[in-house]
């Protein structure tokens, strides 16, 4: 009590008291300060809460803000996307993706490392604890432990138990036809980008964003039962012929649309490992190869397109051309004149080359690349090789390359050439992409229409009478050419390793298809008498391939009576006689494949 | 003059101090502590225990100690202003040389059937100390730059005693709220800017040297919380999916599923606001946000109607301390600043902070009973 009366008697004193009123005033003064910078922060301190309820607002009611979608939930920044389809030419899926989950770790979470370890080493199939200790010894924050678990594998993992594991959506692509596409479909690596063909050259279309209801996707110009076919023909030859390898292609001979292509070996692109080495080497388009004979077709082409020669004219080729160190020699050699359309069915490569030699190297090398020749393969795929021919294309190299030699180039090149000798002259890239009538057709005019209308009738002579006969499927008037060619092994040529091919094309008197068929070091066998020769081995492919498609394609066999006989003194008049080599040349050949 | 206001207001018996009491202040908080209770009875999957049953009883005992405080006469605090920072100080330094010697970070004190955290204490010690210091001191001694290194130490000693357990949450509440107070106090604009410049200098020495290696990485996730979704943002983004998924009315008490499937960290305290408005949306969230307004709009008015500094001062350091909880988690869980453990007042789960909040408040209503006593500049509440 008399403490507070104290005190309010101080207060009362200094108010009275003179000296003090100006520190009164002073208090008054900090008090009016302090009323109002406490205003201030009152009111500041309000308007944060504001703040607050706004952010609040955004929030809630105007849902979740960009940058924070559930998406963003999955490790990743980038939202995974699907990779989109592919499919072939009739909407089979030939290549898809499945959602799978993969398990990863953070070491430093992992408590005990011996013990997961050994829990997950025993549980995963691929996986051993050994795998496990090395990967989490790795350190860091991040180390994958197994990719591409089933649901039921991530159920056992997860009743583990184990702290710093967890799992992250992925997905993995499939195959379902497995090999049958392999090299040209390509595969994808683990992260799900395309490494090779088709899903290395489409990358980024198969990796766009869909939009919803989209049915995304890549059609291709490939026929499943197409390549189902000539991946089993080619398989059969390579096997029967002891090949190290074999390449085909089927092509539409009027839109240059790629229907079937396949090399052997191959792999399954469900493993991509099997890819590594030489499965995964493409020999349809990346190997280039001297093709020997079916060059032919082209060489003659030239001759009577650019006026250099007529069908009627004729050749000796008794007697082989000496050319500086070479000696041009025929395989089948006939020791007399030939006519043109004997040259090209008996395989003269001395007709050939003189040929050749009235056509001259400039336009030789003009038709060449008009025909496609002189450059890597125009496919999507990546995987082209560029051609190999001569810098100084002089007198020899118009000869030798007449015939095949001295100049290599892909399967794929020679199966888009023979499209444009047959379909009237006119050139069109090969595609592995479907065209529809929307698509813009790349064309080039290479030939007379004539030009074809000739070769169409040599083509179907060379079947009927020559060294493709074994080639021909009755009613379906199969025109080709065969090709053997020694392969070069170190400086020379190897007379053991041949590259044996037919190119064929049917029906011959509106041909739809093209068919090649390449095989890689064959052997000669008893039932071909020992020949390894590309009438031996290719062409008993081709029939058998065209038999199918024919068949599969609901083809009906022509009336071929018309075809019968060619008068002599027509310029298609082939003479009746045995043109097949003797027997003899045949076993000497297994006996040098022999030793 | 014996009769005046003044003197009436010293004499009144406790009776008469629990009538002048701001009674809708103490229904606004029980309203807010309701809230609390409700979201802790939903976090604990429609349960009293553990959660819900224990607050009410800390509630409630803590309201006890809200009205004890409330009647005391305020200069009773003015004059053991200091001795009661000391002594939480001692607390302080305690706990810290018992986590040095062996126990690890420790920050709390057990005294068998409650547990006291010293640095919780110390945000109420440091508002009585500084209000005791800037009561005594003239608009004029403000401006002396000299005058102001004592009240400095009496912040930054606990502030780095605090920052070393480590809680940067405390320690930023601590320094904020004193900053406020120097600045209800009078001094000058440009000498926070010269502080505030410092401080910016000094940032990468603590970010070097004084900060720990969680710490840093809060601070970096804020920044980009997408970068890390599974480690520190994890917690962040899966509040922020659960406020989306309130809407303008939320989901429904007891039926939020970010909360009730545990997707939540710390559900029952840090992140409670999180859970209600999942289940309340934006109307949950905007009433309890409206009633923390109400509380802190009453605290500040009752703080500037007090007539004597001290009492201001008080009001002002322990509204501002009320404020930066409620600011500091419910910017936190909404991603507008780091993650930083600092409970929501009055509903978060937690008897420490609890306590706090209605000890400070306990002194508000205090400098509201005693609003009109004028107490002299050089009077310490000795002569009482």
């Amino acid at each position: 009590m008399s403490k507070n009366t104290a005190s309010e008697q101080a207060i009362l004193f200094d108010s009275l008291d003179p000296d003090r009123i100006r520190v009164e005033s002073a208090r008054k003064l900090a008090l009016e300060t302090g009323r109002t910078r406490l205003l201030v922060t009152g009111v500041v301190l309000c308007l944060a809460f504001a703040a607050l309820a706004v952010r609040l607002a955004e929030l809630t009611a105007f849902g979740i803000p960009p940058g924070v979608r559930l998406a963003s939930l999955s490790p990743h920044n980038k939202p995974i996307t699907a990779r989109a389809d592919i499919r072939d030419r009739n909407a089979m899926l030939i290549a898809t993706s499945l959602p799978t989950r993969s398990l990863f770790a953070d070491p430093r979470d992992v408590m005990d490392i011996e013990e997961a370890a050994l829990k997950l080493g025993a549980l995963l199939p691929n996986l051993s604890a050994e795998d496990v200790r090395h990967k989490l010894a790795l350190g860091g924050r991040f180390q994958w432990i197994a990719r591409n678990l089933t649901p039921t594998q991530v159920y056992a993992v997860n009743r583990l138990g184990l702290p710093g594991f967890s799992f992250r959506d992925g997905e993995r692509r499939v195959y379902p036809f497995g090999p049958i596409f392999a090299h040209v479909l390509g595969y994808t690596d683990v992260d799900g980008r395309g490494i090779a063909g088709v899903e290395r050259a489409f990358d980024e279309k198969l990796s766009e964003p869909v939009a919803p209801g989209e049915t995304r996707g890549i059609d291709l110009a490939l026929d499943l039962r197409f390549q189902t076919i000539l991946r089993e023909e080619l398989a059969a030859a390579q096997q029967r012929f002891s090949a190290v390898g074999a390449a085909g292609v089927v092509i539409d001979a009027k839109t240059g649309e790629v229907l079937a292509m396949a090399s052997l070996p191959d792999f399954n692109p469900n493993e991509p490992e099997q890819a590594l080495g030489k499965n995964g080497f493409n020999r349809a388009t990346k190997g280039v190869y001297e093709m020997g004979s079916t060059f032919k077709l082209f060489s003659t082409a030239t001759a009577l397109d650019s006026g250099a020669v007529s069908i009627a004219d004729g050749y000796d080729t008794s007697e082989p051309i000496k050319a500086a160190r070479f000696t041009i020699n025929d395989f089948h050699g006939k020791k007399r004149w030939l006519s043109v359309p004997e040259i090209l069915v008996y395989s003269s490569n001395i007709g050939t080359a003189k040929m050749a030699l009235e056509v001259g190297a400039k336009k030789q090398k003009e038709y060449m690349r008009r025909f496609g020749m002189l450059s890597p393969a125009a496919i999507e795929i990546p995987e082209v090789g560029h051609p190999l021919y001569p810098e100084r294309w002089g007198e020899i190299s118009t000869m030798t390359i007449s015939y095949g030699h001295g100049i290599a180039v892909s399967p794929l090149h020679v199966a888009s050439g023979v499209a444009t000798l047959v379909n009237g002259g006119v050139m069109h890239p090969p595609s592995i992409l479907k065209r529809d009538a929307n698509s813009l057709i790349v064309e080039e005019r290479v030939l007379a229409p004539k030009t074809s209308a000739t070769m169409r009738a040599l083509m179907r002579l060379v079947v009927r009478f020559g060294t493709g006969k074994n080639a021909d499927v009755k009613g379906y008037r199969v025109g080709g050419k065969t090709g053997t060619a020694e392969k070069q092994v170190g400086g020379g040529y190897s007379e053991d390793a041949l590259v044996s091919s037919f190119v064929g094309a049917f029906p011959m008197n509106d041909p739809r298809y093209v068919v090649l068929v390449v095989i890689d070091e064959p052997k000669g066998i008893k039932s071909s008498f020992g020949f390894a020769t590309g009438g031996w081995v290719a062409a008993p492919a081709v029939k058998s391939i065209v038999g199918r498609i024919a068949a599969l394609t609901g083809m009906l066999p022509q009336d071929v009576s018309d075809e019968e006989p060619i008068k002599p003194g027509t310029p298609f008049y082939i003479p009746a006689r045995a043109t097949q080599p003797a027997p003899k040349i045949a076993l000497g050949g297994i006996a040098r494949a022999a030793h | 003059m014996r009769h005046s206001n003044v003197f009436a207001q010293s004499q009144m018996s406790v009776g008469q101090k629990l009538i002048h009491m701001h009674w809708f202040f103490i229904l606004l908080l029980s309203l807010t502590a309701v809230i609390g209770f409700a979201m802790l009875y939903s976090a604990a999957g429609a349960s009293f225990d553990p959660w819900a049953s224990r607050q009410m009883v800390r509630f409630v005992l803590g309201l006890m100690g809200l009205m004890v405080l409330a009647v005391t006469d305020i200069r009773l605090w003015l004059r053991y202003s200091y001795g009661i920072y000391f002594v939480v100080l001692a607390l302080l330094i305690a706990v810290e040389v018992a986590g040095f010697v062996g126990m690890g970070a420790q920050r709390w004190i057990s005294f068998g059937i409650f547990n006291i955290q010293p640095s919780e204490l110390m945000k109420i010690a440091v508002v009585l100390a500084l209000a005791r210091y800037f009561h005594g001191g003239s608009l004029e001694e403000i401006e002396r730059p000299t005058y102001l290194v004592p009240p400095i130490l009496l912040v930054i000693v606990p502030a780095v005693l605090i920052v070393r357990q480590p809680d940067l949450g405390t320690t930023l509440m601590i320094l904020l709220a004193s900053a406020g107070m120097f600045f209800a106090a009078g001094v000058r604009m440009w000498k926070f800017a010269l502080v505030g410049a410092m401080g910016l200098a000094a940032a990468p020495v603590a970010w070097f040297y004084v900060l720990r290696d969680y710490q840093r990485s809060r601070i970096l996730t804020f920044i980009n919380p997408e970068d890390d979704t599974l480690g520190a943002s994890y917690h962040i983004i899966q509040s922020k999916i659960a406020l989306g998924s309130g809407g303008l009315f939320g989901k429904g008490f007891l039926q939020g599923t970010q909360g009730h499937l545990n997707f939540l960290p710390e559900k029952q305290t840090d992140f409670i606001f999180t859970m209600l408005a999942e289940e309340f949306g934006l109307t949950g969230g905007l009433i309890l946000l409206a009633l923390y307004t109400m509380l802190l709009v009453y605290g500040f008015s009752i703080s500037i109607s007090s007539r004597n500094h001290f009492g201001r001062l008080v009001g002002m350091g322990v509204t501002l301390t009320f404020f930066l909880y409620v600011f500091i988690n419910i910017a936190m869980v909404m991603g507008l600043i780091p993650v930083v453990g600092v409970p929501l007042p009055l509903v978060s789960y937690g008897g420490t902070a609890m306590l706090t909040i209605l000890l400070g408040f306990g002194l508000l209503m205090s400098v509201h009973i005693h609003r009109d006593l004028v107490i002299g500049r050089r009077d310490s509440g000795d002569d009482l």
